[in-house]
């Protein structure tokens, strides 16, 4: 029988599948909006700016070069100089205590650790990631700048304290960067070097370090990154004067704070507060440029990491071949004298006093955890009665209490997460199920990255010019959750995707294999054994989006002492109360803010319980 | 008349899903390329398979025995930077073509994995989950085709009675056999199978190989197998691949017994590293 001969037509021809590709447009379009609000962030920040270069009053060439910030009164001035200063001074001498710190942590539990204390290690590190940044702030504000002023005479508010603190805040992404770049180095490396005589120590050390030296790299430009956009630990701690100073001891004002400054409405209406939309463009390009430079660098340990191209992790290789001639001399020359003056002992006294320094970096921040715990709970547990919680805010701190706050947190979360999760969910969806590598997938790959990069004071000033002034919606519960959304959208994309990931590939071809669309097959099989996962990332989303304070900075007032009744009401929140509560000159606010520190933290340990008891339980319920 | 036809539904139980009308399947390959971004892995391929016979293709490892068999459904679409040129006529129709819609492709081509992969839901829930997706909600019906499903596979035997089991619950062969219930309940007309046994012991294998006898009465099946005994023991005609080209094609018997290719006969003979 001939082909031509058949009659019949063709029984496979394509059907109409009206469903099929509107879910596919829908999904789309959700992942989309990562662009829309791309876009938000850029139109916010150059058009605020735009105001603010072409004021008579503002010089652009000193708004770079300058060294006098004024921004207020008769003649302002413009010089960014002090606050670029306080910025690189605070953000890198975190780097300069961090930096180090992680990258010895993390050759540790990649080299030397037992597998206990890594299993230990890791929760460790996501408590530290965990820890809202007002906490911090509060933490550095009232205990660690103490001990400077105590000892070192400095001022109030000091560099020192925050550099302190944020060393440790950027701990958690530099260990967890250096750590996969140093497990993605070949097996095969380190037993050629072990297998020449060289020691763990001389093997973790030459061998190991130089061949992950990139991904170490962009595990401290990720850190800077987050050094350089974090709000609320400058604010508290770092004050807010910007004068040109290179002591660390002194008071010192960050990009970011100055932001935050105009948030709080400490700078009067004017030019002063077109400024903060410059100063955000310049901390956007610059968290931009650090951000899009580590990416460059984990992009391609990550395809080293992941199957199909091999050549990666062969170039790594030969590289490390490449090192391996110095090195072999060396060692060789080492092994020979070392027959002859028998200082193997040496050596390996060399491993034993290395691995311990390593490790103790991480006992150091177990310290700092714990002190800051301590501190916490020494300050604000006796604060916590019943009409603490039931009472309303109050200027008598024997009154004071966070009822209202707790209503105002609670329904700006759910508000947020109501907004975030069907529209990351779906991205989600689209990004993992649907999307072919194509450049605009790429694309939007990106820009979601970015996103994550974006500092969250620059969120607080885009939920202020599109929420707030372009939509009007006011100083509202509704502008402080789409803003608190659009921030955590990245995060519940990424956690939901990674759930996507999860499910075997072989559900998705048994379920098109017997002819199942692309949707049902994410429908019926995909999804619901994602759920769980998609549960956790998104409690761990909203954890987030709870103890962020520097985005709704702008949007929450401190002196809406009832809970909101409608989303159009203004509202208060746990951690900009306890922002209140700590800069409050009586020391019976600072407790109060430890108390309210407290729930907060709860509250969050609650919700990680529930996150990990649901992903524990799905596991063992888990066929697969 | 009624009565004849109710008593007759009830027998044959026919899946009332526009599959098999054809009264014929057979494939028509013609110069069919397949390549993985810029690598050809499979070169230039014609053959024709017939209808209601067992196709066997045997060949070295990645020598692209799979990337062809995943062509005949279209499934190679799944994966990104797969392209496919050549002609690929299934009872006269291009199914590489434009106008043809891989879903509805899959519902007349069944597919049997390599490993089993059966949905971690009960054994009645897989087998009916093509009805259901193809509309079919009377419970009735789902029942019938469910139950003529594994009697074809050979497995309504052993799970007749515990159809509301999860599916993870059963032994590795029965796993494999539910996946080709699973296939049949769609109402195909030919069964795709890439090394449906190579994760099962030598029992399951057998039952499996007796099946897949049985099966060519009513369907086409084209297998691919690392196994030469296994080939020669249930095909009837044999394909040999050799780095993505179509060595030889005839006759299993003929493959075996009188290779007309020297690389055919190193292979076969196991002089092949
Ligand atoms: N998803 C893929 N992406 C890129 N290349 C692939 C992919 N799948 C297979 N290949 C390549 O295509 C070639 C043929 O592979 P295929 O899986 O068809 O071989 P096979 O004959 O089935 O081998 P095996 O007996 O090991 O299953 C191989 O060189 C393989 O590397
Ligand atoms: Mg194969």
């Amino acid at each position: 029988m001939e082909p031509s001969t058949e009659k019949g037509g063709n029984p496979y021809r394509k059907r109409f599948r009206p469903g099929e590709d509107l879910i596919s447009w829908f999904l789309l379009g959700m992942a989309s909006l990562a662009i829309i609000v791309s876009l938000a962030i850029i139109y916010t920040l150059v058009d605020g700016s735009y105001g603010f270069f072409i004021d008579a009053r503002v010089d652009i060439i000193d708004f770079f070069t300058g060294k006098n910030w004024s921004p207020h009164g008769a003649t302002p001035s413009f010089g960014m100089g002090p606050l670029i200063q306080g910025t690189v001074m605070i953000a890198g001498g975190a780097l300069i205590l961090g930096g180090p710190l992680g990258i010895m942590a993390a050759l540790y539990l990649s080299e030397f650790a037992h597998n206990r204390i890594r299993a230990v290690a890791k929760p460790f590190l996501e408590i530290l990631a965990g820890i809202p940044s007002i906490v911090y702030g509060f933490f550095a504000l009232l205990v660690i700048s103490q001990v400077f002023r105590d000892y070192f005479e400095a001022d109030y508010f000091n560099a020192a304290s925050a550099i302190v603190v944020m060393a440790v805040m950027i701990l958690p992404i530099v260990v967890s960067v250096s750590d996969d770049s140093m497990k993605a180095v070949p097996r095969e490396m380190r037993e050629a070097s072990l297998a020449m005589g060289a020691t763990k120590w001389e093997t973790a050390t030459k061998v190991v370090m130089p061949a992950a030296s990139s991904g170490i790299m962009a595990s401290v430009l990720l850190g800077l990154a987050r050094a350089i956009g974090e709000t609320m630990v400058v604010v508290l701690a770092a004050g807010s004067i910007a004068k040109f100073s290179w002591s660390i001891f002194h008071e010192h004002m960050t990009m970011t704070a100055y932001i935050a400054q105009v948030a709080t409405g400490d700078i009067p209406p004017g030019i002063g507060i077109q400024a903060a939309f410059a100063v955000g463009l310049v901390l956007f390009a610059i968290t931009f440029l650090i951000n899009w430079l580590a990416s460059k660098v984990v992009i391609s340990i990550k395809k080293g990491g992941s199957g199909g191209l091999r050549r990666k992790k062969l170039g790594l290789l030969s590289s490390a071949l490449h090192l391996l001639p110095n090195l072999t001399n060396d060692l060789l020359d080492k092994v020979r004298s070392d027959r002859m003056s028998k200082n193997m002992t040496m050596r390996y006294v060399k491993e034993r006093v290395g691995k311990v320094v390593l490790g103790s970096s991480l006992l150091v921040a177990l310290v700092f955890l714990v002190f800051l715990l301590y501190s916490i709970l020494e300050q604000g547990l006796s604060g916590l009665t019943p009409h603490f919680f039931t009472n309303f805010p109050s200027s008598d701190p024997a009154k004071a209490g966070i009822w209202p706050v707790i209503q105002g947190s609670v329904y700006l979360v759910l508000l947020t997460m109501l907004f975030a999760m069907p529209v990351g969910i779906g991205a989600a969806i689209y990004l993992n199920e649907f999307a072919k590598e194509n450049w605009f997938n790429l694309f939007l790959r990106r820009i979601i990255q970015n996103l994550a990069g974006v500092p969250s004071i620059v969120f607080g000033l885009v939920g202020l010019t599109i929420f707030v002034r372009f939509f009007s919606f006011g100083l509202s519960l509704l502008s402080g959750a789409l803003t608190l959304a659009i921030m955590v959208l990245p995060i519940v994309i990424v956690t939901s995707e990674e759930a996507l990931r999860s499910v075997p590939q072989t559900f998705r071809e048994a379920a098109r294999g017997l002819g199942a669309t692309k949707w049902q097959t994410v429908w019926h099989h995909v999804l619901p054994n994602a759920i769980p996962g998609v549960l956790t990332g998104s409690i761990l989303s909203l954890s987030r989006a709870l103890g962020e304070t520097a985005p709704i900075l702008f949007i929450a007032s401190f002196f809406s002492k009832v809970a909101p009744n409608s989303i159009m009401d203004g509202f208060l929140a746990l951690p900009i109360t306890i922002f209140y509560w700590t800069k409050h000159p009586k020391q019976e606010f600072q407790d109060l803010a430890a108390t309210t520190i407290i729930v907060l933290l709860l509250i969050l340990l609650t919700m990680n319980a529930v996150a990990i008891f649901i992903r524990q339980r799905s596991q063992s319920k888990r066929k697969w | 008349m009624f009565a004849f036809l109710n008593k007759k539904k009830k027998e044959e139980c026919v899946c009332p899903i526009p599959g098999k009308e054809a009264k014929e399947a057979y494939i028509d390959m013609k110069g069919v390329n397949i390549f993985y971004g810029s690598n050809r892995a499979v070169k230039d391929v014609s053959m024709r398979i017939k209808h209601r016979k067992v196709t066997a293709f045997i060949g070295p490892s990645g020598c692209g025995k799979s990337t062809l068999l995943r062509a005949l459904n279209r499934m190679n679409d799944e994966i990104d930077g797969c392209k496919m040129t050549g002609s690929i006529f299934m009872n006269g129709v291009d199914i590489l073509g434009k106008k043809v819609d891989p879903v509805s492709l899959r519902t007349n081509v069944g597919m049997v994995f390599q490993k089993p992969n059966p949905f971690p839901k009960s054994i009645f829930d897989n087998v009916a989950y093509g009805p259901r997706i193809h509309g079919i909600r009377k419970k009735s019906t789902l029942d019938c085709i469910v139950e003529k499903s594994l009697r074809d596979a050979a497995l309504w035997e052993e799970v007749g009675d515990r159809l509301a089991e999860s599916a993870i619950g059963l032994s590795g062969g029965q796993q494999q056999r539910l996946c080709i219930a699973r296939a049949l309940a769609v109402n195909p007309e030919m069964i795709l199978m890439d090394e449906p046994c190579s994760a099962l012991d030598p029992i399951a294998t057998s039952k499996i190989e007796d099946l897949i006898f049985e099966l060519k009465k009513s369907y086409t099946v084209v297998i691919v197998t690392h196994n030469m005994q296994q080939a020669a023991r249930v095909s009837d005609d044999t394909g040999f691949m050799y780095l993505g080209e179509l060595i030889e094609f005839g006759p299993t018997k003929q493959i075996f017994q009188r290779p007309k290719q020297k690389l055919t006969e190193n292979y076969i003979t196991g002089r092949f590293g």
